[in-house]
């Protein structure tokens, strides 16, 4: 049922009414909405209830679709590209937000191509390349096997893969080394080469 | 928090409530804008035309000109604009999202574009016109026939259903003709996303035309201009009471299909 999806799409719509006004239009088709989380939220957007939709930024309507998307509790939600028109400290308000908002029972599918700005929300991966699921494994496989460092050329020869960075290299390397955080351009670059892990 | 949400997917009341709700909520300020924007340019014609014939020479007549004229040429505007969420893709994506069924949302459209216009603009017509009367006669009292009444505009109008048995199918083709002119352009707008009321014109006009080049072809290419079947050669139209039950047939046929075609639509972009 459509009551427990949400989808924030990256190109959306909003009609000319107020804030307030949109939660009374909307908000009862969601029968676990909750009107505090929004109020919090928006609170932490600096958005007030009484602005017209029509007349925010494409980024303070982007943090406002966010919020109400949390707020409507659906145990699906969907964000396509969802860091897109946010400045740099609203990213990192929304990572904030969307770790500190999220239940048990709800899914977040993100798709996006600024992997960067969600690398430590997500546990599960799942690369698409031409319509093709190309690699799906979750974050903790993909610790186990392998794990991404910085290093010289000399690090290169053990590497599963690197890239050229100013300063040196980004190394995918095979685990033995420490636990690292994934990162996901590189990890995505190389499966995009052909290059299998586990 | 419970899940108190009724669960029927295809038609539940509580949803269709709130989709008027949130309608209203969203148009309020254009439904109030079009209303008084509807009122004074209404007024001002009235008294423009009563001036023109002097105040004096006006009546009936040129009441319910006036009324078909607006009835029709802003039901066709207003059912033009059905389904406004098809007009971008976001829009769409919006309207497609909303936690409410097809039906509901179908229901919604047909019910505020063509059922509410057609109950209430001649309601509303009717308290402006008599409102423009009495303030037209309060200050030119020469102006005696200023009463607008629907008895007077209707007279004459039905009067084929008076007659003969199949007054019910006369009725019915009468109502179902009024009705094509509102579910032509509704059907239309939820097929094309750009300019619907011109597409759907020229789509219908192509249509007509079409049929009528095929029919003067079959006449020419078969040489039928001279023929005239007796009467029991012809299918079944044998007087005016069999073409009544015909056409009235034919009419709801031609607007039930349009109705299921604007749904399946619906149902297609859902997909």
């Amino acid at each position: 049922m459509l009551n427990d999806v949400f989808l924030v799409p990256e190109e959306f719509y909003f009609p000319a009414i107020s804030i307030s006004d949109y939660q009374k239009a909307y908000a009862p088709f969601y029968p676990n909405f909750d009107h505090a989380m929004l109020d919090r939220i928006l609170t932490e957007f600096e958005l007030r209830k009484d602005n017209n939709l029509q007349r925010l930024s494409h980024g303070q309507k982007k943090k406002f679709l966010i919020a109400f998307a949390l707020s409507t509790r659906c145990r699906l939600l969907v964000l396509d590209e969802p860091t897109n028109g946010l400045d740099i400290p609203s990213k990192s308000l929304f990572r904030k937000i969307l770790a500190g908002s999220l239940g048990e029972d709800q899914l977040v599918v993100i798709s996006t191509h600024q992997v960067k700005d969600v690398e430590n929300l997500i546990d599960k991966i799942i690369m698409l390349d031409k319509g093709k699921v190309i690699f799906q494994q979750t974050i903790a496989e993909i610790s186990q096997k392998v794990c991404f460092i910085s290093g010289t050329s000399e690090d290169v020869k053990g590497a599963i893969y690197s890239e050229a960075v100013p300063g040196g290299y980004r190394l995918m390397m095979p685990n033995g080394h420490a636990e690292t955080e994934v990162d996901i351009e590189l990890l995505f670059n190389a499966i995009t080469k052909g290059i299998k892990i586990g | 928090m419970v899940n108190t949400m009724e669960t029927n997917n295809s038609f539940s009341f509580q949803r269709f409530t709130m989709l008027c709700k949130q309608s209203f909520i969203i148009n309020k300020k254009l439904i109030g804008i079009s209303l008084a924007g509807f009122a004074g340019t209404l007024f001002i014609l009235l008294m423009f035309s009563q001036f023109q014939a002097h105040f004096s020479n006006w009546g009936y007549k040129e009441y319910r000109i006036t009324f078909f004229f607006l009835f029709f040429t802003l039901g066709v505007i207003y059912s033009s604009l059905s389904f406004p969420a098809f007009r971008s893709k976001e829009k769409s994506m919006a309207f497609l999202m909303l936690p409410a069924s097809a039906t509901e949302k179908f229901v919604f459209e047909f019910l505020s574009r063509i059922v509410v216009f057609i109950l209430l603009m001649p309601l509303y017509f009717w308290l402006i016109a008599t409102f423009e009367g009495l303030v037209v006669h309060s200050f030119v009292p020469e102006l005696t026939n200023y009463k607008f009444s629907f008895n007077m505009v209707g007279k004459g109008f039905l009067s084929v259903v008076k007659d003969g048995k199949f007054e019910f199918w006369a009725m019915i083709l009468v109502i179902q003709g009024i009705l094509f002119v509102f579910i032509a352009p509704f059907t239309g707008a939820s097929h094309f996303s750009k300019s619907p009321l011109l597409k759907t014109l020229f789509a219908f006009s192509m249509i007509i035309a079409g049929y009528g080049f095929y029919v003067y072809l079959l006449i020419k290419g078969l040489n039928l201009e001279g023929v005239h079947p007796v009467n029991d050669r012809v299918l079944f139209i044998h007087n005016t009471d069999g073409a009544l039950l015909f056409f009235g047939i034919l009419s709801t046929a031609i607007n039930l299909s349009l109705i299921s075609i604007a749904y399946f639509r619906l149902k297609e972009k859902e997909a």
